[in-house]
């Protein structure tokens, strides 16, 4: 039997995040509104309409920001974990609050006319050429699709269906659409207002989340160039902890995880089978890798699910030399039993 | 401590002490900051200017109508000065004024004022009744005003449609916007040039071709740029129109 579809179940915690969520959205909406009218020159208003299309357009703005922050940031510290593996709520959160940004300047701006909507809002300008004139509705237009992509296939049904691999790659179209609102809101209102705050503003959005990505990467490019024969550097038997795992990244293939337990190293994929989890950020719990976005376990001698379940995954070689351990980069038939290493034993130091 | 106590595993029932801790602090944390980009982001928005718009108060506007170049209504205003007031729909179009129909006549015109600072337009009512033949004699100080040359001149600006400009839409200019106003010059509606800095306008100039008639669709790709444009300067009574070319426009 395969764990196949499961629907994940609502959890107290999974309902405090979504309060925080409605709470956050709120706030910003109200306070938008409120500071919006406070700012304006004596015997002058906004229209409510078009206040509502920046409170709307800058939140989706700052709440993909977030989003974006949550991955790299997890990577530094485990605590940010919670925010991660809820992640999908907040996107979700952000497509509603783009759509409804797109309906309210589709209906104001580009309707109540004889024109059709979508001919004014992708034709009405059609200075590509222009930097100061470039049409920035279509970057919107952009963003919107690609936030409704995913937001259609955020949920785990489609995960399961997909398969991990082709659903990541999908959800990786999400930096895209980040350029693009970039652009979008650069192009747009930015360069129509006069105060500074919103270049710096977007500006260093941009520059914290690629910031954000690339010391991320440094952190987690482990030395894996290091070789011997097949085998990749981990690191030393020092720094591991009872346990857990050292995760390596070979130059090709699926990241792998090498866990410690009970004196013991041994290496599986670092993929969950589920929905690609990161296995070597999870557990060792009644002898089974714990995964930690939905519980999947996995022995670590042979990479299976205990029965009943069926999954399984990669398995390693690992080696240890001179007090630093070592894995074979080429992993084996998932399934396949391999015998963990010991580190008391003379095969060890 | 168990091995569960401090691993947060997202399907769990039991979150981790350290982990409730953290999200709770970086929850309060985080709401605070939204409040505070709100307070940023909506606060430092630039003026959306003193345009205002009361749909719901339809009032009878009496005077005369003329349907060129762009539909108005010599009138007077409710503080009893004599205005030239251009006529919209509700929407971004035109009313229909068929002018023959109505030549040296008075007429009543049903609709709300848009208005910003002097300038009014009237958007008509949106039923069929919403201009008639006024009974009783023309007052003498509504007619249509002889037109004055101003001589020529060379400005720079923004060109903008009136409606949103007088109040239909707070912000009404730039880029943001520019798709609105091609929609409303499109429909018909008077093309006007502002000279920036938009603030210090008090008088705008409304855009007609050389002749003295509606400008063609040819405007419409430079709206809510930034422009510089010649031609002649001309007033007809409260009214300044300025006669160009669509060939001459240069962008800033
Ligand atoms: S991804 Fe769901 S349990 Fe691993």
């Amino acid at each position: 039997m395969a764990h196949d579809y499961k629907a994940i179940q609502w959890t107290p915690f999974k309902k405090r995040y979504d309060l925080f969520l409605l709470l956050g959205v709120a706030t910003y909406l109200v306070l938008f509104f409120v500071f919006t009218a406070g700012g304006q020159p004596d015997g002058e208003s906004l229209h409510p309409v078009q206040i509502a299309i920046a409170a709307t357009g800058s939140l989706s703005f700052l709440m993909l920001t977030f989003i974006l922050s949550i991955g790299p940031l997890a990577r530094f510290t485990d605590r940010m974990k919670p925010f991660l593996y809820n992640r999908r709520h907040v996107g979700v959160a952000t497509f509603i609050i783009a759509l409804l940004h797109a309906a309210l300047v589709v209906i104001w701006y580009h309707g109540f006319s004889e024109t059709n909507v979508f001919v004014s809002l992708l034709a009405s300008n059609p200075r590509y050429s222009s930097l100061q004139g470039f049409p920035f509705e279509s970057l919107g237009v952009a963003a919107f699709f690609i936030l409704f992509l995913m937001a259609a296939t955020s949920h785990d049904f489609w995960n399961a269906h997909l398969g991990p691999g082709l659903w990541k790659a999908l959800h990786m179209l999400v930096y895209v659409a980040f350029a693009l609102l970039v652009g979008h809101v650069m192009f747009g209102f930015v360069q129509d207002q006069t105060s500074i705050v919103y270049p710096v503003l977007v500006g260093s959005s941009a520059l914290w989340v690629s910031g954000l990505h690339i010391a991320a990467g440094f952190k987690s490019a482990t030395p894996s160039d290091v070789h011997l024969g097949r085998f990749i550097e981990v690191a030393e038997v020092s720094a591991f902890e009872e346990g857990r795992a050292r995760i390596v990244t070979p130059s090709k293939g699926e990241r792998i995880a090498v866990f410690l337990h009970k004196g013991k190293l041994s290496a599986i994929s670092n993929v969950c089978r589920h929905q690609g989890g990161p296995l070597g950020e999870g557990r060792v719990i009644d002898d089974c890798v714990t995964c930690p976005w939905h519980g999947f376990q996995y022995r670590l001698e042979d990479g299976r699910s205990p029965e009943p379940f069926s999954e399984k995954v990669a398995t390693y070689s690992v080696k240890v030399e001179d007090g630093m351990v070592f894995v074979d980069s080429e992993p084996k038939e998932p399934g396949t039993r391999t015998e963990p290493v010991s580190l008391h034993g003379e095969d060890a130091l | 401590m168990s091995d569960k106590d401090d691993f947060f595993i997202g399907w769990s029932a039991e979150t981790p002490k350290a982990d409730r801790r953290f999200f709770m602090l970086a929850g309060l944390g985080l709401l605070a900051g939204t409040g505070g980009a709100a307070a940023l982001i909506g606060g430092a928005q630039d003026g959306g200017g003193p345009g205002t718009w009361d749909q719901g108060d339809i009032q009878e506007w009496r005077g005369i109508a003329s349907a060129l170049p762009y539909p108005t209504l010599r009138t007077r205003d409710t503080d009893g000065k004599i205005k030239t007031a251009f006529l919209s729909c509700l929407n971004k179009c035109t009313p229909e004024l068929r002018i023959n129909q109505y030549r040296d006549g008075e007429v009543v015109i049903r609709g709300s004022a848009i208005r910003r600072g002097e300038h009014l337009m009237i958007a008509t009512e949106d039923s069929g009744a919403w201009i008639s033949q006024a009974s009783g004699s023309l007052p003498d100080q509504l007619a249509l005003p002889e037109e004055e040359a101003l001589g020529s001149a060379e400005l720079r600006g923004e060109i903008l449609d009136t409606k949103c400009w007088f109040g239909a839409m707070r912000p009404s200019s730039g880029k943001v916007h520019k798709a609105c106003a091609s929609l409303c010059i499109r429909s018909g509606l008077p093309p006007a040039f502002y000279v920036k800095p938009l603030r210090e306008q008090e008088r705008l100039l409304i855009i007609t071709d050389r002749r003295g008639a509606p400008v063609s669709q040819d405007v419409l790709p430079y709206v809510a740029d930034r422009m510089r444009l010649s031609g002649d300067v001309v007033r007809k009574g409260d009214v300044l129109y300025l006669r160009t070319d669509v060939s001459t426009f240069e962008r800033v």
